[in-house]
């Protein structure tokens, strides 16, 4: 474990994690404050926002329990809504196929949409393996140790934030910061605005399944573009 | 089911199902190849998720009225300029965060 810790491309990846951890705050309050409002012992609070790992899944889970959902109803919707990180794994696989399987296990636990997006332009553009691995492990390991602070805090005193502050839009803005810069080419903006309008026009499905969803037509038409294009330049 | 423990069967189920959900393709492609069609695809996860991910959290507040929320929608767009433009998380954050609130004052005035 020390040696992990004292690990130049851990560290590296801790730090990188910072301003990503300040803008998480408010996301993090929000989910405490759920978990509070719902009724949880605080150590059913730290359970949920250690093991589940995920704030879109713990808003639905605080939310359906306050709301007196059957176990099988929040069960489902949450797995629906982290459907994402299948997409995510198998996006992630390719890079750390080198890794030893203890640290892909690793690796995995820590898979957010956070820590997805910050590494995978660094393992993408290739280098050692071993450097890549650390480097997600050190920014993953913040993101949870962090994540704990921020939900316990929303726990115990996340009311005192007053509703007027709409401090709950930070959660989106933390997302756009890390989905605009890559809006550089024109399939990866198809590939943003059929997600996008998919996810308006299919709202009414249930148990946020016009997440998943619109997001594979998302990376469809991504691809489809992409191979467009390809022919277009090789004519 | 009094509500402690029921919350202790979604953290073990969830957490366990989620789990499963980040580990699956890492497992899998652990042993064998990424087919070429597929590694071109995962270039576009990012935007395409991600974008998925956030615009219901922009276009409706969050009393969830069915109504788009027009200072919501304005603020995101101009942070979403200020991150192309800077790559910064903080400088996104505060760009939105202020031209939100900028808009409600404003916008609350007018109406």
């Amino acid at each position: 474990m020390r040696r992990i810790a004292a690990d130049a491309d851990f560290r590296a990846g801790f730090a990188e994690m910072v301003p990503a951890c300040i803008g998480l705050v408010p996301f993090g309050l929000v989910c405490g404050v759920g978990a509070a409002a719902a009724g949880a012992s605080p150590l059913a609070a730290l359970g949920l926002s250690a093991i589940v790992f995920s704030g879109a899944a713990q808003i639905l889970a605080v939310q359906l329990l306050a709301a007196g959902a059957p176990l099988a109803v929040i069960v489902m919707t949450c797995f629906v809504a982290g459907l994402r990180f299948v997409i995510y794994s198998a996006a992630m696989a390719p890079y750390v196929r080198p890794l030893p399987p203890r640290w892909q296990k690793g690796l995995a636990f820590l898979l957010t949409d956070q820590a997805f997006a910050a590494s995978v332009r660094r393992l993408s553009a290739g280098g050692n393996p071993h450097a890549a691995g650390m480097h997600f492990l050190g920014g993953g390991f913040a993101l949870w140790a962090w994540w704990q602070v921020t939900n316990m805090a929303g726990y115990f005193a996340g009311n005192v934030i007053p509703a007027s502050w709409s401090l709950d839009f930070a959660v989106p803005l933390c997302f756009i910061a890390l989905v605009a810069p890559h809006m550089r080419t024109a399939p990866t903006i198809g590939a943003a605005l059929v997600a996008g309008c998919a996810v308006i026009a299919l709202s009414a499905l249930p148990m946020r399944l016009n997440l998943i969803v619109a997001g594979t037509l998302g990376i469809v038409a991504g691809t489809l573009a992409d191979f467009a294009r390809e022919r277009w330049t090789r004519r | 089911m009094d509500t402690t423990l029921k919350l202790w069967a979604v953290i073990a189920i969830v957490g366990a199902l989620n789990y499963a959900s980040r580990l699956s393709f890492i497992a899998i492609f652990a042993r064998r190849r990424v087919p070429v069609l597929l590694e071109r695809a995962f270039r576009y996860v990012p935007a395409a998720m991600l974008t998925a991910l956030v615009v219901p959290m922009v276009a409706f507040a969050p009393e969830a009225t069915g109504n788009a929320d027009v200072p919501r929608i304005l603020a995101a767009a101009i942070a979403g300029v200020v991150a192309f433009h800077t790559r910064s998380t903080l400088r996104t954050i505060a760009a939105g965060m202020v031209a939100l609130w900028l808009l409600q004052w404003a916008l609350g005035r007018i109406g």
